[in-house]
């Protein structure tokens, strides 16, 4: 993937290359708001879809861009969620400012848990990852007066955004407010990756050693990505607690980590675009084929996960580069 | 048809029935039932299915002159967010008037605000939580609360002479409930609470606890574990640590669930629990509804699951049949509502809107046919969620 992305790189002219992403951009954005007038009457629906792209997002920064092979990411939307929800039930139902605790809580409990994290590496990372969002679930379902443990943190009422947009039955408000959100985290995650910062966490994922021996600072490096990643999933947490009106502790489940590992393989990892498909793909195919068949909807995912593993390891964004390649074998 | 006069009657026949027909499609009431069909909880939507489908095939498509019809939605396991979106769409999508199912207390929790503005009277099928019926006006509850089954359980173990316990729950939401509510009933009864142990979730080597149970030698263990695995392993550990010996009593609720009852096997004979249904309830709606429930999808078991949702179908088509999508009156109707139920009379409190029913003392035996089932040998008549009068 790296050699592909020092192709086009060497190929395309820079401005050119600019052009057409900010041209992609702009009708990413059309068909997002689109979908406000395309299925009004599913805006629940494509709220949780939008929410779960900010949350991709993040993960994808992390083992996309960084490689930190991680399977507790629900521990940093949980840590959001449940301080956005605690700060709406206990003290302000403001939104922004819910917002902002969110994002702060995310990079906290990122920041905290990375400086043990990112000591470690491979397996040991991925155990100790699902060990740290197992003791904050555990935290939060002990401290049943607080958070309502496993009957989850209710009483959240928010507030109208500006004091203006009160949030409404169809999911009106909740929709361009989520989405205005996720399209500034797309554009600042764009703006990181490509950034030394970004390039440097790319760098380590090629090859810490080398890294090092150029006087990178690995290890903060690391720690610094997967703060970032930690507000933006703060971030997603937080959307969730407030759209939805109640936290539970789902939000800190290893369900919830996988699924997104899932959406971010089908689409694509390493590429910001690759989570936006991977989860619209993957939340659009579920709730289809739910809809139609509640019994047997996960062998469809199953399938799909499969079929796109084998054949496009590179994920569903690296199909029209592999239908090239297979057309130039066949010629 | 040779003659006009037969030719009119036969079209006029026609065109009545077509009429009619209309006339009905017109008054369709649409329920959407929310429950798990996918993922490891899946038997809960499939047993809330076969209950309602039971319920209709005995009583009609038709309440009160209203086609009823039932629109599944599957909410996977616990996942508020979901169940919330899926009521949003079912409410403004599908248009339904009535909601029903609920599993998952978080889940049912999300979906109040929702049905509270869009005034949407809703039967809970299964959530168990006191607590949930007070979020919304417009929720009806057929299931039961642990308050409801664990006090009584402390009372009828007091009466039988025992005077010391202790209380083993895995630790979570439920888990805790019964352990309060069995708890505070027995000491303010007189009898001692020797130890409360709580169980983490995702364990199942009970042996260390049963040892600790055996050396404080209670008269009796009372236990509370989510049905399933754990539940198999914990009455295993029981019998092999040689507590039955030692004349250690079991006392339990839902423990002996039916859908996982003769897997337990012969572990379980003796195993006495409180709860609201048997299927081996005697009684010819019992037998009626268990026999259509074996007819119409054989191999499914009668349940709390199936009997929640049964009782939940009789509610339904009640508010139905009396108000049809007028539903703002809807729950009016219910308060007060009285009837005969598989699992003997039952009634819906006026104020909680919580079913009233008789809780059975049962202890677990070899039936006629040599299947082990839940033999009611004592009735507590008319308990009402006792949760909610804390």
């Amino acid at each position: 993937m790296s050699t592909d992305a020092a192709k086009t790189l060497a190929v395309t002219p820079p401005r050119k290359r600019f052009r057409t992403r900010l041209l992609l951009d702009l009708v990413l954005i059309g068909i997002g708001s689109a979908t406000f007038f395309l299925f009004p009457e599913n805006l629940g629906f494509v709220t949780r879809v939008l929410i779960m792209i900010i949350f991709v997002l993040s993960l994808d920064l992390v083992i996309g861009y960084a490689g930190i092979a991680t399977l507790g990411h629900a521990a940093l939307f949980g840590s959001g969620a449940y301080a956005a929800g605690l700060f709406a039930v206990y003290i302000s139902a403001d939104p922004l400012i819910g917002l902002a605790i969110g994002i702060i809580a995310g990079a906290v409990i990122a920041f905290l848990s990375g400086l043990i994290l990112l000591r470690a590496g491979g397996l040991t990372l991925l155990m100790l990852s699902i060990a740290i969002a197992q003791i904050l679930q555990e935290i939060a379902n002990k401290e049943r007066p607080l958070t309502g443990g496993s009957d989850g943190l209710l009483g959240i009422d928010m507030d109208p955004i500006f004091g203006i947009f009160a949030f409404d039955f169809f999911g009106r408000t909740g929709f361009w407010y989520v989405f205005v959100i996720l399209v500034m985290v797309f554009f600042l995650l764009k703006l990181v990756v490509a950034s030394p910062f970004g390039l440097a966490a790319r760098g380590i994922h090629e090859s810490p050693a080398r890294m090092r021996a150029i006087g990178t600072p690995v290890y903060w490096r690391l720690v610094g990505i997967y703060t970032l990643a930690g507000a933006i999933a703060g971030i997603a947490g937080a959307l969730s607690a407030q759209v939805t009106e109640l936290v539970s502790l789902e939000a800190l489940g290893f369900t919830l980590s996988a699924e997104a590992l899932i959406m971010l393989i089908l689409g694509g990892t390493g590429r910001l675009y690759g989570a936006i498909f991977g989860t619209v793909i993957f939340m659009s195919v579920h709730h289809w084929a739910a809809s139609i068949d509640p019994f047997n909807w996960l062998f469809v995912i199953g399938g799909l996960v499969l079929v796109v593993v084998y054949f496009v390891p590179e994920g569903l964004l690296g199909l029209p580069a592999k239908l090239r390649q297979w057309l130039r074998a066949g010629r | 048809m040779k003659s006009p006069f037969l030719k009119t009657l036969g079209t006029a026949c026609a065109l009545s029935l077509l009429l009619s027909g209309t006339a009905i499609a017109d008054h369709t009431v649409k329920v959407g039932v929310i429950a798990p069909f996918s993922g490891p909880f899946a038997i809960w939507g499939k047993q809330f299915k076969d209950g309602v489908e039971v319920y209709v095939a005995q009583n009609g498509e038709t309440a009160g002159g209203h086609t009823v019809e039932f629109v599944y939605k599957d909410s996977g396991g616990p996942n508020p967010s979901g169940a919330k979106s899926l009521a949003q769409e079912l409410i403004i999508k599908d248009g339904v008037d009535y909601l029903g199912g609920l599993v998952f207390t978080p889940n049912a929790l999300a979906v109040a605000p929702l049905i509270d503005e869009a005034q949407i009277p809703t039967v809970i099928f299964n959530a168990a939580t006191s607590s949930i019926v007070m979020t919304s006006e417009y929720f009806v509850r057929t299931s039961f609360s642990l308050w409801q089954v664990s006090e009584p359980m402390a009372q009828w173990a007091y009466d039988q002479g025992i005077r010391s316990v202790v209380i083993s729950v895995t630790d979570y939401g439920p888990g805790n409930d019964a352990q309060v509510a069995f708890g505070s009933a027995f000491e303010e009864l007189g009898g001692t609470v020797l130890d409360a142990i709580k169980m983490p979730l995702q364990t199942n080597d009970f042996a260390p606890f049963m040892q600790r149970i055996k050396d404080q030698n209670p008269d009796a263990l009372f236990a509370f574990l989510p049905a399933g695995p754990p539940t198999f392993a914990f009455v295993k550990s029981y019998n092999e640590n040689g507590l039955p010996d030692a004349g250690i009593k079991f006392l339990g609720t839902g423990e002996t669930d039916e859908t996982n009852l003769q897997a337990l096997g012969d572990a379980a004979l003796g195993l006495t629990t409180a709860y609201h249904y048997s299927a081996d309830h005697d009684s010819d709606l019992n037998r009626a509804f268990t026999a259509k429930l074996e007819e119409l999808s054989p191999g499914s078991v009668a349940n709390l699951a199936s009997v929640g949702a049964y009782d939940g179908a009789h509610v339904l088509y009640a508010m139905i049949g009396a108000v049809g999508s007028e539903r703002t009156k809807a729950v009016d109707v219910a308060r007060g509502m009285e009837w005969e139920s598989p699992r003997g009379p039952v009634s819906i409190d006026p104020d909680t809107r919580h079913i009233t029913q008789n809780v059975y003392i049962r202890r677990v035996a070899r039936n006629e046919n040599g299947v082990l089932v839940n033999e009611e040998f004592e009735t507590i008549p008319n308990v009402p969620d006792l949760g909610l009068m804390q």
